[in-house]
């Protein structure tokens, strides 16, 4: 296998998957998101963002928080320090192979 | 394929959909403006001018404060619940580039008060000179967030300022109507993406519970 593609197949493939990454993309340059904001953001539904974000908290990339703001619950997500170092080298590793190619 | 820049740029974009910060900032400028209003009618010395100076220092010191809080106050009523919260990270600013940031502006400060003192003729290119460093400074917003409406009130401020100070307007008048007329921009510009954004995101019908538990 060319160097090339031995380097894109060494990708996490947690943060590779399409939603996902825009979820991780969206979460990089903020404190934190709610809900809402990442469902009109990204376009998915609530379960499959539910999904997504269950994947991601499971792999210790994002920390999800229940709180209410006044009386109507509010979920808010944030990238944990794991998540912003996988996003990170995910991002720089995609970019060195884009410049390859 | 997913675009990751473009999405991390619209991102901070999102921020500016609703057009509170421009009316925030516009509001400051128009408050701004009466002060130097008031310049041209209150005789200078006089107890009443003392207390607007102490006023315009007051808003001057705390605009940042102002916005801010400005900006709170109607996206938690308003943005919020049609198109969800985020929070910035805090960007902690490096002592180099505080020192730097403190050392540019003591510079310009110090040039402008020196270039005041000499030349009389330079009085009248004051509201140019407001028009060009508020036109840079919304540039480099601009340029940072990617969002046209700021590049052109970038040009708009260059321009008020530039024909203010052409058309040969008392020094005092023409800061007035600079302050006034970016100030009008501001919030006009601010009004017309509040009005996209809330005809493009209608409230909706109840508050429903969000989150992976509203399934």
């Amino acid at each position: 296998m060319p160097a090339d593609l031995r380097g894109l197949a060494d990708i996490d493939r947690l943060i590779h998957e399409p939603a996902r990454l825009a979820l991780a993309a969206i979460l990089s340059v903020v404190e934190s998101a709610d809900f809402l904001y990442l469902q009109r953001e990204t376009g998915l539904t609530k379960g499959n963002l539910s999904s997504h974000l269950t994947k991601l908290e499971e792999a210790g990339y994002v920390a999800i928080e229940k709180t209410y703001r006044g009386r109507i619950p509010l979920t808010l997500v944030r990238l944990t320090d794991a998540g912003a170092a996988a996003y990170k080298a995910y991002r720089a590793r995609f970019k060195k192979f884009l410049e390859k190619t | 394929m997913v675009d990751i820049e473009k999405i991390e740029k619209r991102t901070v974009q999102s921020v500016y959909d609703d057009g509170f910060f421009e009316i925030a900032l516009g509001l400051i400028f128009v408050l701004l403006s009466a002060y130097f209003f008031s310049q041209t009618i209150i005789p200078r010395g006089s107890s009443i001018n003392a207390i607007l100076t102490g006023l315009f220092l007051i808003v001057l010191v705390s605009a940042g404060f102002l916005v801010s809080r400005f900006v709170r106050f109607f996206k938690r009523r308003v943005t919020y619940p049609r198109t969800g919260y985020i929070v910035f990270k805090k960007k902690e600013q490096s002592p180099k580039r505080r020192a730097a940031a403190a050392i540019a502006g003591a510079v310009i400060g110090g040039s402008l008060a020196a270039l005041y003192g000499l030349s009389p003729s330079f009085k009248a290119l004051i509201p140019a000179l407001f028009g060009l460093l508020f036109g840079i400074a919304v540039f480099f917003i601009a340029r940072r967030i990617g969002l046209v409406r700021f590049y052109v009130l970038s040009a708009v401020s260059a321009t008020i300022g530039v024909v203010i100070a052409a058309a040969g307007v008392e020094e005092t008048r023409g800061t007035f109507l600079f302050f006034l007329l970016f100030g009008a921009a501001l919030i006009i510009s601010g009004l017309a993406a509040l009005f996209v954004y809330l005809r493009r995101f209608p409230k909706p019908a109840a508050d429903v519970p969000e989150g992976p538990d509203a399934r």
